[in-house]
C-alpha cells in the first residue's frame, strides 16, 4: 500500500501537468509543451518564498500563483500570439520547445544547477493510512490535484466561460462570431494554467526538489497522462496521471529502479499503438 | 554563360569536395581543423536526418540523439564484442538498428500525428542513460566504451584515413538525399507536410510515408553515430544529452530545416559556435531556446532561405546571370484525350455525428460524361456528401459504389487511387513549390518513380521526371495559365488557384471529379475558363460532381441537379426540371408558408 501512496503522489504531479496541458489545449488549441516548465519554475519560486525570503505559506503561495502566472503570460505573448493565423501548424512545436529550453537555461543561470530542497509545509511524520505509510504532505498533493481536476472538468462542462473555452477550441472562427473573445480567452488561459503550476510549487517542490531540468520528466510523464487519457479530457488527463505515477511505482518497487521509465515508456508506445486517441477520447472525423 | 555555370555546377562540387578531402594530406588544414571538419561533418548528418523530418513531413523527432547514441554503441560493440571493425560492417550495422529503432518508435508515434512523435522520440532521448544502464553487458554502462580500431578491407583506418571515411560518407549522404528531396517524392513529402489532406487526395497513405520519412531520417543520425564511435575510440553516456538534441534542433532551424544543405551551414554555425563561445556556456540552453523561438517567429527558412533570397535578389538586379529556364517541353495542341469516367452511385447514404443526422437516405447517380450538380442551402449536408465520397467520413449507413465497387469507409487514399479527385473549398496549395511541381505531384499515385530509381538518378527517373513536367504543362496550358508554370504556387491569387487544383486533379487522370463550391470568389473572366473547363472532363467522358451555392452557374453546367435540405434529397432532376420546383424555390427565397406550395413529390431519381 506505500508503494500506491508513493505512486498516487508522483502520479499527482503528473496529472498536474496533464491539467495544465488540457487548460490550454481547451481554450486554443494550442499544445503548450512548456507547461511542465512553468511547474518548474513554480517549485524554484516556492523555494525563494519559503527559504530565501522566509515567507510564510500563504504568501509563498501567492509569490508562486502571480510569478508563474506572468511567466506564462509572458510565454502566450511571445511564444504563440505571433503564430496565431498562421496557414500551417508546424510553427507551436518549435517556439514552445524553444520556450521550454529558455525557462530551463534560464532556471539554471538564477538558481544553479543543484537540486534545490523545498521545504514540506506539514509536519514531516508518515501518516498510516489504509495499511500503507504516506507523508502528510504527499496526501495534501493528492487530494487538492483531485480537486482541481475534478473542479475544472465540472467548470468546463457547467460554467458559461467553460464552454465558450470549449467552443472556441473547437473553431475558433465560429466561436468569435458567437461573440466569443477568443484571443483573451487563449491568454486566461495560460494565466489560468501558470496560476495552478505556481500554487503548487511548494506541494510539488517538496516532493521533487527544485531543479532545472524538472520540466523534461515531467513534460514526458504529463504526456503520458494525455496519451492514457485522451487530449483535451481533465478527468482522463487526472486518472492518466494517477494511472501512471502508479506504473511507475511498482515498477521501480518490483522490477529494478533502472526500469520504470522503460516500462512508462513500453505502456506508451502501447496505448499509442491500440487505442491513439486515449483510454476516454472519443474518435474524431477528420474535416475538409 | 548562365548555361556554362548550369553544366559546370557538379564538376565545381567535385571539385570543392576534393580540395576538402585532400585538405589535411596536403598540408592545408592541421589537426584541430581537421577534427573540426569531421565534427561538423557529423553533425550535418544528425541535422540533415531532422531536416528530412521536420522541414519536409512537418513531424518534430527529438530523438536524433538517441539514434546517434544507436549507431554509435552498436558500431562500438560489433568492433569490440564480435571483433567484426570493418567500417562497411559497422556502417551497415548501424544503419540497421537505426531502422529498427525507427520503426518500433515511429509506429505507434505516428498513429496521431502532432505531438506524439515528438514526445515518443523525446522520450528515447531520456531513455538513453537508462537503456546504456541496462545493456550494460554490452555498452560498459557508465564508464563507457573504448572501441577498436575501425579497419578499410583490412588495413587500419586511422588519421588521413578516418577524415576521408567521415567526409567521405557525409558527402555520400548529401547527394542521397538531394536526389531524393529534389524529386516528385520530395514535393510529396512538402504535401504532406502542408496537409496531410491533402496528399491523401493525391493517392499517398499518409501515415506509410510519414513512417518511411522517419526512418530515412534516422538512417544518417546512426551513420554519425557510428562514425563519431570511430573518430573518439571511446563512446560514453555523457554525450548523448538532451541539451545535444537540442543543439541539433536548433542547427536545423538555423540552416533552414526544408532544405537539403541548410543542415551543413547549421551544423557549421553551431560547431563553430560551441568551440568559439565557450564562456557562454552557462547561457547555452537560453541561446537555444532563443534560436528556436526567432526561427519560429520570425525566419522560419533559416540560413537557406537567406541564401535563395539573395541569389535572387542579385538575378534580379543582374548581378548574376539568371538561371536557365526549365527547357519548353510538349509542343502541340493541348487536348484533353478522353477519361475513363464511371458512374458513381449512392444508394441510401447515411451519416450522423452523434445525435445530429447530417445525411439521411440519401440516393444519387453520378455517369461519365454528365455532369451532377448538389445544391442546397447552408448545413444541408453538400460538403458532407463529398466528404463521404472522398473517404473523409466513413459512412453510418447506406452504400457507396464507385462502378462495381463498394468504397465507403475504404481510407480517402485508397479511394483516390480507385480514380476519384477533388477540389476544396478554400484551395490547398503548398509552399516551397513551383506551380508545375504541384500540379505534377497529381501524378505522384498513378505514375510511380520508385525511390531508389530517384536516389541513383537512374534513367527510368529522367523519363519519368520529364513525362511529369510536359504533362503538367500540357494541362496548365489546357487551362489558359501556362505563364505560372515556375512560380511558386502560393504566390497565385484565389482564381488562379483553383484552376490550378482543376490541372492538379487532372493530372492524376482521374475517373471521378468532386468540385467543392469551385466558383466561389471567383471573377467572371475566372468563372467562363473554369466552366470551359468543366465543360472539356465533361465532353472527355469524365464524371463530375459539382458542389456549388451560384444558382445561375449550375443552371448553365449541370445535366442533372439534386437539392438537398437538412440532410434530405427533396428534387431531383433536369436543370429545367429544378427551376420549376417550388420546393426548391422556397428553399432559397425562404418562403415557409405552406400553403404557398403543393405538396411537390421529390422526384427521386426520376429520368
Amino acid at each position: 500500500m506505500t508503494t500506491v501512496w508513493a505512486g498516487l503522489a508522483t502520479g499527482a504531479i503528473y496529472s498536474l501537468v496533464a491539467i495544465g496541458y488540457n487548460v490550454v489545449l481547451l481554450a486554443s488549441g494550442t499544445f503548450n509543451f512548456a507547461h511542465a516548465q512553468l511547474l518548474m519554475a513554480g517549485t524554484f519560486l516556492a523555494y525563494t518564498g519559503a527559504v530565501t525570503l522566509g515567507l510564510p505559506v500563504l504568501p509563498t503561495l501567492l509569490l508562486g500563483a502571480a510569478g508563474v502566472a506572468v511567466v506564462a503570460l509572458l510565454e502566450e505573448r511571445i511564444a504563440i500570439r505571433p503564430l496565431l493565423g498562421r496557414s500551417d501548424a508546424h510553427g507551436a512545436l518549435i517556439t514552445t520547445v524553444g520556450a521550454a529550453t529558455i525557462l530551463d537555461g534560464l532556471a539554471a543561470v538564477i538558481w544553479g544547477r543543484e537540486p534545490l530542497t523545498v521545504p514540506s509545509v506539514l509536519p514531516d511524520e508518515p501518516l498510516t493510512l489504509l495499511g500503507g505509510t504516506v507523508r502528510p504532505v504527499d496526501l495534501a498533493l493528492i487530494a487538492l490535484t483531485l480537486l482541481t481536476g475534478v473542479g475544472l472538468h465540472l467548470w468546463s462542462r457547467h460554467s458559461l466561460l467553460g464552454l465558450a473555452s470549449l467552443a472556441s477550441a473547437e473553431d475558433r472562427e465560429a466561436a468569435a462570431a458567437r461573440g466569443i473573445n477568443v484571443r483573451l480567452l487563449g491568454t486566461g488561459a495560460f494565466v489560468l494554467a501558470g496560476a495552478i503550476a505556481g500554487v503548487f510549487g511548494l506541494l510539488v517542490g517538496a516532493r521533487t526538489y527544485a531543479v532545472f531540468d524538472l520540466g523534461h520528466s515531467l513534460a514526458l510523464f504529463g504526456f503520458v497522462a494525455i496519451a492514457i487519457g485522451g487530449s483535451g479530457s481533465q478527468l482522463g488527463g487526472l486518472i492518466g496521471g494517477f494511472a501512471t505515477g502508479l506504473v511507475y511505482a511498482f515498477a521501480a518497487r518490483y522490477i529494478g529502479a533502472e526500469f520504470p521509465q522503460i516500462v512508462v515508456f513500453g505502456v506508451f508506445l502501447l496505448i499509442l499503438f491500440l487505442r491513439p486517441r486515449g483510454l476516454f477520447g472519443a474518435a474524431l472525423e477528420r474535416r475538409v | 554563360m548562365a548555361l556554362l555555370a548550369h553544366r559546370f555546377r557538379l564538376p565545381i562540387a567535385l571539385l570543392l569536395l576534393g580540395l576538402l578531402l585532400a585538405a589535411p594530406a596536403a598540408g592545408l588544414i592541421d589537426a584541430y581543423w581537421a577534427r573540426t571538419v569531421m565534427l561538423i561533418a557529423i553533425l550535418s548528418l544528425l541535422v540533415s536526418g531532422l531536416n528530412v523530418v521536420l522541414g519536409y513531413a512537418g513531424e518534430l523527432a527529438l530523438g536524433q540523439v538517441a539514434l546517434y547514441a544507436v549507431g554509435a554503441y552498436v558500431a562500438g560493440y560489433i568492433g569490440v564484442g564480435l571483433g567484426a571493425t570493418d567500417v562497411f560492417l559497422a556502417l551497415g550495422a548501424a544503419v540497421l538498428a537505426a531502422v529498427a529503432v525507427g520503426l518500433v518508435t515511429g509506429i505507434p508515434g505516428l498513429r496521431l500525428g502532432g505531438w506524439s512523435l515528438a514526445m515518443v522520440t523525446f522520450f528515447l532521448v531520456i531513455l538513453v542513460p537508462n537503456l546504456i544502464d541496462v545493456f550494460e553487458p554490452f555498452t560498459g554502462g557508465t564508464l563507457g566504451l573504448a572501441t577498436a580500431v575501425p579497419t578499410l578491407f583490412g588495413a587500419e583506418l586511422t588519421g588521413d584515413g578516418l577524415y576521408l571515411l567521415i567526409v567521405a560518407v557525409a558527402a555520400i549522404w548529401f547527394a542521397l538525399v538531394r536526389n531524393l528531396l529534389l524529386s516528385r517524392h520530395g514535393d510529396v513529402f512538402l504535401v504532406l507536410r502542408q496537409s496531410p489532406i491533402l496528399a491523401s487526395v493525391l493517392g499517398v497513405s499518409v501515415y506509410r510515408l510519414k513512417l518511411l520519412v522517419y526512418v530515412i531520417g534516422a538512417i544518417p543520425a546512426a551513420l554519425a553515430g557510428a562514425l563519431f564511435a570511430m573518430l573518439d575510440g571511446f563512446v560514453a553516456p555523457e554525450t548523448f544529452t538532451f541539451a545535444l538534441a537540442l543543439s541539433v534542433l536548433a542547427a536545423s532551424v538555423i540552416g533552414g530545416s526544408t532544405s537539403v544543405y541548410g543542415a551543413i551551414a547549421g551544423a557549421l554555425v553551431m560547431q563553430l559556435g560551441q568551440q568559439t563561445l565557450t564562456r557562454f556556456q552557462d547561457w547555452q540552453l537560453v541561446i537555444y531556446g532563443g534560436f528556436l523561438l526567432l526561427a519560429g517567429i520570425v525566419f522560419n527558412r533559416g540560413l537557406a532561405g537567406l541564401w535563395h533570397d539573395g541569389l535572387a535578389a542579385a538575378r534580379r538586379r543582374g548581378l548574376l546571370p539568371k538561371a536557365p529556364a526549365a527547357a519548353a517541353v510538349a509542343e502541340g495542341e493541348a487536348e484533353l484525350g478522353t477519361l475513363d469516367g464511371a458512374v458513381l452511385r449512392t444508394e441510401e447514404l447515411e451519416k450522423s455525428f452523434g445525435g445530429n443526422k447530417a445525411l439521411q437516405g440519401v440516393s444519387i447517380e453520378a455517369r461519365p460524361g454528365e455532369v451532377t450538380a448538389l445544391i442546397g442551402p447552408n448545413g444541408s449536408g453538400k460538403t458532407t456528401l463529398l466528404n463521404l465520397i472522398s473517404g473523409f467520413y466513413r459512412p453510418s449507413g447506406g452504400r457507396l459504389m464507385l462502378g462495381e465497387t463498394e468504397i465507403g469507409g475504404r481510407p480517402a487514399y485508397r479511394i483516390a487511387r480507385l480514380g476519384v479527385t477533388r477540389t476544396f473549398q478554400t484551395p490547398l496549395i503548398p509552399k516551397d513549390m513551383t506551380t508545375r511541381a504541384f500540379v505534377a505531384t497529381g501524378r505522384y499515385a498513378t505514375h510511380k518513380v520508385g525511390i531508389a530509381t530517384a536516389l541513383l538518378r537512374l534513367p527510368a527517373f529522367r523519363r519519368g521526371y520529364r513525362a511529369d513536367d510536359a504533362e503538367a504543362l500540357r494541362l496548365l496550358r489546357l487551362l489558359g495559365i501556362e505563364e505560372t508554370a515556375d512560380r511558386p504556387v502560393d504566390s497565385l491569387a484565389l482564381g488562379t488557384r483553383r484552376l490550378v487544383e482543376v490541372a492538379r486533379a487532372l493530372a492524376s487522370r482521374p475517373r471521378v471529379f468532386l468540385f467543392d463550391e469551385v466558383g466561389s470568389g471567383l471573377d467572371e473572366s475566372d468563372l467562363r475558363v473554369l466552366e470551359h473547363a468543366v465543360g472539356m472532363i465533361r465532353e472527355a467522358g469524365g464524371t463530375v460532381i459539382l458542389v456549388e451555392h451560384n444558382f445561375p452557374l449550375v443552371l448553365k453546367l449541370a445535366d442533372r441537379i439534386h437539392v438537398l435540405s437538412q440532410g434530405r434529397l427533396i428534387a431531383s432532376g433536369t436543370p429545367a426540371e429544378i427551376q420549376a420546383d417550388r420546393r426548391v424555390l422556397a428553399e432559397y427565397t425562404g418562403a415557409t408558408d405552406p400553403a404557398d406550395l403543393e405538396p411537390a413529390e421529390p422526384r427521386k431519381g426520376g429520368r
